[in-house]
């Protein structure tokens, strides 16, 4: 198995402790281990001969970061990084050892929450009392039923509960932007119509789920809104490894 | 993975991580790379982002699913008859899905979390290997189906 190489979970400080009897991907689930350089250490385990983008395997490896994340800071890394050998690890360790010091710090503390916005499931009763123009439509309708009358009805009425929802999902993320260290818009996600990352304060993590709620709440019939987290910082390390990108609401 | 992995300091009822279908695309397409550190399959990775995204999904429902279910049972009196229902029928199917699916909306996180804590079960290896496989050879059409549905479908993507 040595020949597949190793995988490479994160980077986190040398002096940190591993969660006891911690495992990764693979069946059985292979055993990790530290590999310290410098101030820095590298979460690894050897990589399975066959790494795919698994159920069993993604959760592995999300479920380490997270036990990882609950210990201090850690620089996650993205799934699937499989580098040929030890040496090779070290290496990369070396060179960017000042980078990830940096990076370790600047996410000392924090943790993810992801915030997605859909449209709303039950806002067609508040979107017709409130939509004249989806009124008209359907009255139409109803007047004349027939294909392209209720294409047109069905057509405005999607576009409508989705330019509700962007509408109400950015005054949502707006009033949750604040109570962040910094803000990371996520990637596209099919049927979501807004997705964001926060990095939050570990102590402020549960105000701010409870804030989100709370907004989620107000807004039920506009935008149905998606909590997840504390994560690990997936959002709030660059690809490189340097410093953030973050971007505004 | 057990409850007992987190630390103390969170109680009753922590806040989790949501499904991993929720975070999924976190998991694939943020965190580090490092250009030495090769990524597995380069292209094959990301040929497997959506499959593994339906898999998940699919899998993910199920959990919800249930776990609405379980609600369902503790809070209404027994006569409800939408829950045998469902419980016999599978979950893909019919009427009783999407008011099993709105009281997974309602009670919303709590399910989430709880979902997505209790992972144990769902990758038996036997069944995960045909998903896999299955997958694998429905990659064309699958990949497209879910692309081409409505904006709120995203949680169904089986059924698109």
């Amino acid at each position: 198995m040595t020949a597949e190489g190793v995988y490479v979970y994160a980077i986190v400080r040398a002096e940190k402790a591993l969660p006891a009897h911690a495992t990764g991907v693979g069946s059985p689930a292979a055993p990790v281990r530290s590999m310290r350089q410098g101030r820095v250490a590298a979460v690894v385990s050897e990589a399975p001969p066959t790494l795919r983008a698994r159920r069993r395997d993604l959760l592995a490896h999300q479920e380490l970061l997270l036990r990882l994340s609950e210990r201090g800071p850690v620089l996650p890394m993205r799934f699937g990084m499989v580098v040929t050998d030890e040496k090779a690890v070290r290496t990369q360790l070396a060179a960017h050892e000042a980078v990830h010091v940096a990076a370790l710090e600047h996410l000392s503390g924090g943790v993810e929450v992801n915030v997605k916005a859909l449209p709303a499931q039950d806002a067609l009763v508040s979107l017709v009392a409130e939509d004249g123009n989806i009124r008209r439509l359907r009255d139409a309708v109803r007047r004349r039923p027939g294909y392209e009358a209720s294409i047109r009805l069905g057509e405005a009425v999607a576009a409508a509960l989705e330019s509700r929802a962007v509408e109400a999902g950015q005054r949502i993320l707006r009033e949750l932007a604040p109570r962040a260290r910094a803000v990371a818009r996520g990637p596209e996600v099919q049927g979501c119509v807004l997705n964001t990352s926060f990095l939050v304060s570990r102590d402020d993590s549960d105000a701010f789920r409870a804030a989100a709620e709370r907004l989620a709440r107000a807004n039920r019939d506009r935008v149905e809104l998606r909590l997840a987290g504390p994560l690990p910082c997936y959002s709030f390390v660059s690809a490189d490894g340097t410093p953030p990108r973050t971007a505004g609401v | 993975m057990p409850a007992t992995t987190y630390s103390d300091e969170v109680v009753a009822c922590p806040p989790r991580a949501g499904t991993l279908y929720d975070v999924l695309e976190l998991i694939l397409d943020r965190g580090m790379v490092i250009d030495v550190f090769v990524r597995v399959s380069l292209v094959g990775i990301e040929i497997l982002k959506i499959d593994a995204r339906i898999v998940v999904a699919s899998v993910d429902t199920y959990l919800r699913f249930a776990e609405a279910c379980n609600r369902l049972d503790l809070e209404r009196d027994s006569g409800s008859t939408t829950i045998p229902e469902l419980l016999g029928g599978g979950v893909a199917k019919s009427v009783g899905k999407r008011k099993v699916r709105r009281a997974a909306e309602n009670v919303g996180d709590t399910v989430r979390k709880a979902v997505g804590g209790g992972d144990k079960d769902d990758s038996s290896e036997p069944s995960e290997a045909s998903e896999d496989e299955e997958t694998q050879q429905d990659r064309p059409r699958k990949r497209r189906a879910p692309a081409r549905s409505g904006t709120s479908r995203r949680r169904r993507p089986v059924e698109a």
